[in-house]
């Protein structure tokens, strides 16, 4: 245990990004980082499953980010930092990832915040 | 001689730079952030700094996980703006300092500090988003005022280096900058934060009273806050939140008797977007004068 993040594992609802979470997801954060080229924005848009075969993602990885399954996505080890790449290509913002991962409906959580209006 | 005049603490929140871009700056949902950095805008044009070392992290843009630098320092000439996956920031290129650059490369190796260097790479929103409220003409000057230099933390993937090795990386980038032998005026600059969390069900975490207690400790007692573990600091202001670690860069690139002239807080949504000028006795108040 990293003597730095004792004590981590009882705060509720967080997955810590290390290098556990990095190794096992390496393949599924690489499909989502390569969205900062633009010829892989245009593959995933036209022809998800082809982009899908491309990056050799398994079934389980493949149908996370068909449903965008945010809550998902965090739990397997996507970064979040990858997945907002996935989050601007498919039209979804930030509070509505968060509110996903909350459990929430992006009304509810908006409820929650002090500028609802801020987006 | 290279003289630090000044530090600036900041969030740098994508949508800082959405909201300039989108010109939010009369909307009531934006006015407090615009308003809040309009005095720091007004000091740098005022005291106008040749260099700008900014501690900022890339956002597994630049760097992916297949090479992550825990340090890394930004030694060319330029740095295009990166495509985060919606194309590219209308924001132009920043301008690097190599002779600055290469001499801190130096000063920091020799002095233990193993940092690695890169050159021409894309920089992310990690710094653009507060640039274009620091320096708010240049967009349509069509250049920045001034060069950077930046220095990449890896924030992202633990381990991450621990509070106190972050303070003494901007001690020791006080020693490279002041042993650099052009007269330049340096302004050292902290990204990150601050309360929030961007994973899991405590997404959406935020702790107003940690956020005010962070911005009295980083000008009063910085050494209490390199005193905590990285734990501390996700529980206290979230596990992103914990990214603040890069102001401790910032704030052990000043001296001990530094002021803290001018701070502003906004939680709008899911971060804590704060931005805080400190000013070196004596120091800014010479630059003005020559400016």
């Amino acid at each position: 245990m990293n003597p730095q993040l004792e004590g981590i594992e009882s705060l509720p609802g967080t997955y810590l990004f290390d290098l556990e979470r990095s190794a096992k997801a390496l393949r599924l954060n690489r499909f989502l980082h390569d969205f900062i080229h633009p010829e892989k924005r245009a593959l995933f848009k036209e022809n998800p499953e082809a982009a899908f075969e491309q990056a050799g993602l398994t079934e389980e990885e493949r149908t996370m980010v068909r449903n965008l399954d945010w809550r998902a996505l965090i739990r397997y080890g996507a970064s979040f930092f990858t997945l907002e790449k996935l989050g601007r290509l498919s039209g979804v913002s930030n509070p509505a990832m968060v509110a996903h991962m909350r459990g929430e409906t992006l009304e509810e959580f908006l409820k929650t915040r002090n500028v609802p209006g801020a987006r | 001689m290279a003289r630090i005049i000044g530090g600036i603490g900041t969030s740098h929140v994508p949508t800082i730079g959405l909201a300039f871009d989108r010109k939010k700056h009369d909307d009531p949902d934006w006015r407090p952030l615009f308003k809040g950095y309009e005095p720091v805008a007004a000091w740098l044009a005022d005291t106008k700094p040749d260099v700008l070392v900014f501690f900022y992290n890339d956002h597994a843009t630049t760097f992916f996980f297949d090479h992550y630098p825990t340090f890394a320092l930004g030694v060319s000439a330029w740095f295009p703006t990166a495509d985060e996956g919606m194309g590219v920031r209308p924001v132009p290129p920043i301008k690097g300092h190599p002779g600055l650059a290469r001499h801190m490369a130096q000063s920091l190796v020799n002095d233990e500090f193993d940092i690695s260097v890169f050159q021409e790479l894309p920089i992310d929103h990690g710094c653009n988003s507060p640039l274009t409220m620091l320096w708010p003409g240049a967009v349509q000057a069509g250049e920045w005022p001034g060069a950077l230099v930046p220095i990449e933390v890896n924030v992202l993937q633990h381990p991450v280096p621990t509070p106190l090795r972050c303070y003494k990386l901007g001690q020791a980038v006080r020693r490279a900058v002041e042993s650099y032998p052009d007269d330049l005026k340096v302004v050292v600059v902290g990204t990150g934060g601050l309360s929030h969390q961007m994973n899991g069900e405590r997404a959406g975490f935020n702790n107003t009273e940690w956020d005010m207690k962070f911005l009295d400790l980083i000008e009063r007692d910085p050494r209490a806050l390199t005193a905590m573990r990285l734990a501390d600091y996700a529980r206290l202001g979230g596990t992103e939140g914990a990214e603040v670690i890069m102001w401790l860069a910032m704030r052990g690139a000043l001296s001990e008797g530094v002021k803290k002239i001018h701070q502003n807080y906004y939680l709008p949504m899911t971060t804590a977007m704060a931005v805080a000028l400190f000013e070196e006795p004596g120091a800014a108040g010479a630059a003005r004068k020559a400016a």
